[in-house]
């Protein structure tokens, strides 16, 4: 049964359309310091951690690894000390993919064994609806439709990306993994594998620049970067611009609430008084 | 008689000056370690100036460093070793040099009388070689010769184990000359010794020797031959560009440990490195300062290293042949027995890859810039709107 508290939000919620959700694009001023804001936890401790080392991964995979392209005179360049970064390019290339396929595994883990894996799994699969949510929010963009869709947890943007992740990752991998035991392949087998390895290097990196980088940061009202990597959080305001699917069925769901509203699982879950959040919250393990 | 006395007196001076000058010259001469010019030679080719312009407008220089080429790796010759005849002054009984001539130093392992007769002897028999069947081979005036490769060069310090080549060369050669007392040749054979201790040319200058020709189209071409560009796609070049030490350039594979540069022969001979039943023993390269692939199984070693050129494109039918084209068609009848169905097979499977590939990042990257375009245009609007 829903508290009163509860009821009156969601009512309040229903009634609400998206024009009336605040479409606030420069959020956390100091003003929300001292109102209080409800924060909603989009990543949890593990997710941030395993995102923090993917990433990493990914720089030093990246760097290292198109190195290899670079035009001769660049390298010449280099001097004496070519041969020593050349060294230490293929080190660091297979230590940072030995530590992108163990998170990658880690991550497999994560999905069967934990709860939050779980549920994370259970949202990010992909449905007819994310088609239709594209379809609608690109009209959306371009004007044929004045409200954009309520996406759900993972809008088709992130279920798009996700799926090139695990794609990417598990291709990169495979044919890096070919690529460091060549002496056991034959040849036809280490060109598909070298072809791939560097098409899909090409493709990941400016899906990555194009897709990723720009939601998290050259969206206007991201800027300067979205914080959600560090904190895990998300504010109210942004919930309901983004997820105001997501943000409904929360709102509606005192178990959901518990699970996603930021400090909602502690003894304060009964009054509806938005809590303040302090700086210390954010580092705090959900 | 005084005034002729006086012009004695000078013309004595003037001796006694001349002398001077030339007993000093003399000295600074026997100081450094140069085989007499008993031939007279360096009369004229002392002078930095002497040259002259040859009938191709090309420059000659005949000027000798007589310091330097002592220390070069012919030093010891004089110049009649192997610039026969010259009897003449202006030289007009010229030969071109014969490097198979028999030179007047004593080879130490035999006492015969020196040549490089050995090495043009596996030389001409060589893929590089004119050959010694009855039908020579087309176009010989494309084939290297000697100095196509080689030039004379100087002895270099040693910069070995201990990287201090001076230090290193003077514990070694304290230790030679107490037994070989002649310095001067405890010097040369030294400096000989540890040049051949090292390789002469970086891989990459390897590469940019052998592309000298083999990336000439028109050349290869002449001869049924792809050029070798497509060598620059593997990664063998990739540790070349970054100037790895023992990175595999072109002799690493064609004249590995055990075979020398002056015997490579083709992929199809049987004493060939590259053939298919020497490949393991190549790539693992067991024995050399890089052992390269040592766990190398026959199924990697059997695949072709350098990645597909003009020869797959043919045989693929992505590259049109002009037949009227004596050259073209040659390269088409190589590529018909050089590239087997299986390869062409192979090379189609990868630019299927590719074009997938390009198809995929095209569209994807495409798609993506476009709804990042629009969605930042509608960012934006909604954020001027709202503040």
């Amino acid at each position: 049964m829903l508290k009163r508290a509860d009821k009156d939000l969601f009512l309040k919620d229903n009634k609400m359309s998206n024009k009336d959700l605040n479409p606030k694009f420069s959020t956390r001023n100091s003003a929300d310091e001292e109102t209080g804001k409800r924060y909603f936890i989009r990543l949890n401790l593990s997710e941030r951690l395993q995102h923090f080392i993917l990433f990493a991964c990914f720089i030093v995979l990246a760097v290292t690894g198109f190195m290899v392209m670079i035009p001769e005179a660049l390298a010449q360049a280099l001097g004496g000390a070519s041969e020593t970064v050349f060294f230490y390019r293929g080190l660091l290339h297979r230590i940072a993919g030995i530590i992108l396929i163990s998170v990658g595994i880690f991550h497999f883990m994560y999905l069967l064994f934990t709860r939050a894996g779980r549920r994370w799994l259970v949202d990010m699969l992909p449905r007819p609806r994310d088609l239709k949510d594209m379809i609608f929010n690109i009209f959306y963009y371009i004007g044929f439709k004045k409200e954009p869709p309520e996406f759900d947890r993972f809008s088709y943007k992130q279920k798009f990306e996700y799926g090139a992740l695990i794609a990417g990752s598990t291709i990169m991998s495979a044919t890096g993994l070919l690529l460091w035991t060549e002496y056991k392949w034959s040849k036809f087998i280490l060109d598909i594998a070298k072809l791939v390895h560097g098409m899909e290097a090409i493709l990941a990196c400016l899906a990555i620049i194009i897709w990723h980088l720009f939601e998290v940061y050259l969206l206007p009202h991201k800027s300067p970067i979205s914080k959600t990597w560090i904190t895990g959080l998300i504010d109210e305001d942004e919930m309901k611009e983004e997820f105001a699917g997501h943000y409904k069925k929360i709102m509606a769901d005192p178990a959901l609430r518990q699970v996603y509203v930021h400090g909602e699982n502690e003894s304060d879950q009964t009054t509806d008084t938005p809590r303040q959040v302090k700086i210390s919250d954010l580092s705090r393990i959900h | 008689m005084r005034f002729n006395s006086l012009i004695f007196a000078k013309h004595c001076g003037l001796a006694a000056l001349s002398l001077l000058v030339i007993l000093c010259a003399g000295m600074a001469f026997a100081q450094s370690d140069v085989i007499p010019d008993t031939e007279n030679c360096l009369l004229c080719h002392r002078y930095p100036s002497m040259g002259r312009f040859d009938q191709n407008g090309i420059k000659r220089i005949f000027y000798i460093n007589e310091t330097k080429f002592a220390n070069s790796v012919h030093g010891k010759l004089r110049c009649k070793s192997c610039h026969v005849g010259l009897d003449e002054i202006p030289h007009t009984d010229i030969k071109k040099v014969d490097c198979s001539t028999n030179c007047h130093i004593k080879e130490p392992s035999t006492g015969k009388e020196f040549s490089h007769v050995n090495m043009i002897d596996k030389y001409q028999a060589s893929v590089h070689g004119t050959g010694k069947t009855a039908t020579p081979k087309p176009f010989p005036e494309d084939l290297p010769t000697c100095k196509d490769c080689h030039s004379n060069p100087m002895y270099t310090p040693f910069k070995g184990m201990w990287g201090k080549s001076e230090a290193l060369s003077n514990e070694t050669l304290s230790r030679c000359i107490g037994c070989h007392t002649a310095e001067q040749w405890a010097q040369k054979f030294y400096s000989h010794f540890t040049q051949r201790m090292r390789r002469r040319r970086s891989p990459a200058e390897i590469i940019t020797l052998c592309t000298r020709c083999h990336e000439d189209s028109e050349k290869m071409a002449r001869h049924g031959l792809e050029t070798v560009d497509t060598y620059k796609d593997t990664f063998h070049w990739t540790q070349v560009k970054f100037g790895v030490e023992n990175a595999p350039d072109c002799i690493s594979c064609h004249a590995p440990v055990g075979y020398t540069t002056h015997d490579i022969r083709p992929r199809t001979d049987a004493i060939s490195p590259i053939n298919p039943a020497n490949r393991i023993n190549t790539c693992s390269n067991q024995g050399g300062l890089q052992s390269c692939h040592p766990g190398a199984t026959d199924q990697f070693a059997s695949g072709r290293v350098h990645a597909y050129g003009l020869k797959a494109q043919m045989m693929a039918g992505t590259e049109s042949v002009d037949n009227e084209n004596r050259d073209m068609s040659l390269v088409r009848k190589r590529a018909e027995s050089d590239v087997s169905a299986q390869d062409a097979f192979h090379y189609q499977i990868l630019e299927y890859i590719r074009l997938f590939y390009k198809v995929l990042i095209g569209g994807t990257i495409g798609f993506m810039c476009l709804h990042q375009f629009v969605a930042y245009r509608s960012g934006r609007k909604k954020h001027a709107k709202t503040g």
